[in-house]
């Protein structure tokens, strides 16, 4: 099969080698404009929040979740929100893709540092969502190029978390 | 489209060819930002800004003639603070949504742990909303400036377009540029960086002419 003119020639060397991300990207702009045309630009951020919501309604019960205003407000938990299962594919497509490439295996973070840094880094995360109402990828691949003014907000904020991420990180490397 | 089944399964299904394509170009969205910012590496950068200039075309084609359904809702003060807090956070996870999903799938227990804290982040946020119900709701945005509550209101290629009569394609292919400009520059700075390495090499191969062989000798 051929992928990608210039690309991987046969489905044994896509599973085999790494494809160019710049190609990649481009096939993945071409499928999020057909997704813009069909429900609406590729994000990730909205799709989680309606999972937390689910999670909560199953946790802690659907009226103790329905007394927090956000929850009604807001985003009212729906199984049925299309982003959910945006996010639910990538999970399944990137297992077959580790899968049938032989480079499916457990890998946990070895120091107590990492956890602390990826459990401030998630809750950060989600907080930053929450508050933006925008995640990373509806920034770059829906509001930027929509030319809506919240990508450029967005972009501004990112940038420079990026840059101070990027010095935290710089520093702890350094020891 | 209108039916729920029908919009689940198309999301289902870009969802997985676009976790297979990052899986196997190893692309990740923090990288494109973190490596720029500390190691002036830009592989991940190029394939953003590339898909950038791309969607930039689509989507404001689409929205000229009146296609598409663009995200609508009051932008503000909370767009820059939000991605602010974010940015920092993917740093120290190491870990965009789209990558904490993928590394996911494929078995990374760390991006894991950092997805389940991102959903614990969003219920904390919740309870918070509850305190200052800041940003608005949805359902109280009007689309105009709303200066108290740090919102600029709504607007984006086609409300460009019918304000100022310009089809939303022309502001399009202005930005298209732009991004362009900003790859062209990025590509002129790795030709520079390549250069000074090969400088640099070929000034350490031209300083230890005798060390090859001397090598061989105490070989």
């Amino acid at each position: 099969m051929s992928v990608v003119s210039g690309g991987p020639q046969t489905l044994a060397e896509f599973f085999k080698k790494t494809l160019d991300p710049v190609i990649a990207l481009s096939a993945i702009a071409v499928l999020d404009i057909f997704l813009f045309l069909v429900v609406g630009a590729w994000t990730v951020g909205g799709g989680e929040t309606m999972m937390t919501g689910l999670a909560a309604e199953l946790i802690l019960g659907e009226e103790a979740v329905a007394r927090i205003p956000f929850w009604s407000l807001v985003f009212q938990p729906d199984a049925g929100y299309w982003k959910i299962y945006i996010s639910l594919g990538m999970l399944f497509g990137a297992a077959v893709g580790a899968i049938a490439s032989k480079e499916f295996y457990l890998r946990l973070p070895r120091r107590l540092s990492e956890w602390v840094l990826i459990t401030l880094g998630g809750l950060l995360m989600g907080f930053g969502i929450r508050l933006a109402f925008v995640c990373n990828v509806s920034t770059f691949f829906g509001l930027t190029p929509e030319m809506n003014l919240g990508g450029y907000l967005s972009i501004s904020g990112i940038i420079a978390g990026a840059w101070v991420g990027s010095m935290i990180y710089k520093k702890i490397l350094e020891g | 489209m209108d039916s729920v089944v029908g919009e689940c399964l198309v999301a289902f299904i870009f969802g997985s060819v676009v976790g297979l394509l990052v899986q196997r170009s190893r692309f990740c969205n923090t990288a494109a930002l973190r490596d720029a910012i500390l190691f002036k590496t830009f592989r991940n950068t190029k394939a953003l800004l590339v898909a950038m200039m791309i969607l930039t075309i689509g989507f404001t084609g689409f929205l000229t003639v009146g296609e598409g359904n663009p995200m609508h809702f009051d932008v503000g003060l909370n767009q820059v603070v939000g991605l602010f807090l974010f940015g920092v956070g993917m740093v120290l996870a190491g870990a965009c949504t789209v990558s904490t999903w993928v590394k996911t799938g494929e078995g990374n227990v760390g991006a894991l742990w950092a997805l389940l804290f991102t959903f614990i982040g969003m219920f904390l946020f919740s309870l918070l909303w509850t305190v200052n119900f800041w940003p608005p709701a949805a359902s109280s945005m009007t689309g105009e400036p709303n200066l108290e509550a740090l919102q600029l209101g709504y607007s984006n290629a086609a409300t460009l377009q019918e304000k100022y009569g310009i089809p939303a394609i022309v502001f399009g292919i202005l930005q298209t540029l732009v991004l362009a400009a900003i790859y062209k520059a990025i590509r002129r700075k790795e030709e520079a960086q390549h250069a000074r390495h090969e400088a640099t090499m070929q000034a350490k191969e031209g300083s230890t002419p005798s060390a090859g062989p001397q090598s061989v000798a105490a070989d």
